[in-house]
């Protein structure tokens, strides 16, 4: 049975920060998002909650950036790699450092050369252009520590698509069911879920086209 | 025999044609090439003129062999 999918899309991502100024200079000013919402809340509750700022930046689509400040909150760590809500020290490799990050979606290239320009000409420039395996992105970090992701797709996506990626997860929670998985031993088990799905696929897939004319 | 699939999407057809170009046989099982041969199957990356993102992303499953090499310079897959 498949459960009826009614969520909308991100209402919004909330982060930390203690850098107010730069991060309404980068959101609303380098990139040009308006602020969409604000709330003022005293300190409350069962904690020592500071007073604090919750500030919303639109994102496109209505959905939205928002951030936290705490008025008094200091820094909570000293490490000098990753963002200001984690850090990291040197035994953490870097890919896990820079694995986590948003990424916000543009229409076209055109679209994502733009905010190209407008981060180059600020304090945060783009650091990475990348064309991955159908998509092109562009990266930056916040003023926060935190990795913004900018990124077009560079053709639609096929329904063969999904079929492997449902492949892929089903071949996934089968491996780490077992000791030691690895990725040989996901690539030997999807192979086994191809032959014995893909072709009834392609033909249901065929029956659906036809139905439709 | 060794086996092994990649997904049809316009970025990984070169993939087939350059295994088929070295000797592979290339078949079909749904939306994936099957490309299968009795020995060694050795595709050249700069012969498929595949970006690095889309060249170590392109295999989708392995059968009756093992990936022994997958780098900048080919793809190997050996019989098991």
């Amino acid at each position: 049975m498949t459960l009826e999918h009614k969520v909308r899309g991100v209402d919004h991502t909330a982060f930390p920060t203690f850098d107010p100024a730069g991060t309404v200079r980068f959101y609303r000013d380098v990139l040009g998002f308006p602020v969409v919402h604000s709330i003022c809340a005293a300190g409350w509750g069962p904690e020592d909650h500071p007073d604090f700022i919750h500030f919303f930046f639109d994102i496109g689509n209505d959905d939205r950036i928002a951030f936290f400040y705490y008025f008094g909150l200091e820094p909570i760590h000293d490490q000098a790699r990753g963002d200001v809500y984690a850090g990291f020290g040197p035994e953490v490799p870097e890919f896990f450092v820079r694995s986590r990050h948003l990424a916000i979606h543009v229409d076209d290239q055109d679209d994502l050369l733009e905010y190209r320009r407008r981060l180059d000409d600020s304090s945060w420039p783009v650091e990475m252009q990348i064309q991955h395996e159908t998509i092109e992105s562009i990266y930056t970090h916040d003023p926060n520590g935190y990795m913004v992701e900018f990124t077009r797709a560079m053709r639609p996506v096929t329904p063969q698509e999904d079929l492997d990626a449902t492949l892929t997860i089903d071949a996934l929670l089968d491996v780490v069911a077992e000791p030691e998985p690895s990725f040989g031993k996901l690539l030997a088990r999807k192979a086994e879920l191809i032959v014995e799905r893909a072709g009834a696929w392609e033909q249901a897939q065929r029956e659906l086209a036809q139905a439709d004319r | 025999m060794t086996a092994f699939y990649v997904l049809d999407v316009p970025e990984n057809t070169s993939v087939a044609k350059v295994a088929a170009e070295a000797g592979a046989a290339v078949g079909r099982v749904g939306p994936y090439f099957e490309i299968t041969a009795d020995e060694s199957i050795v595709v050249d990356r700069r012969a498929t003129g595949c970006r690095h993102a889309v060249w170590y992303s392109c295999i989708a499953g392995v059968a009756g062999g093992t990936v022994v090499q997958h780098d900048k310079d080919a793809l190997r897959v050996d019989p098991a």
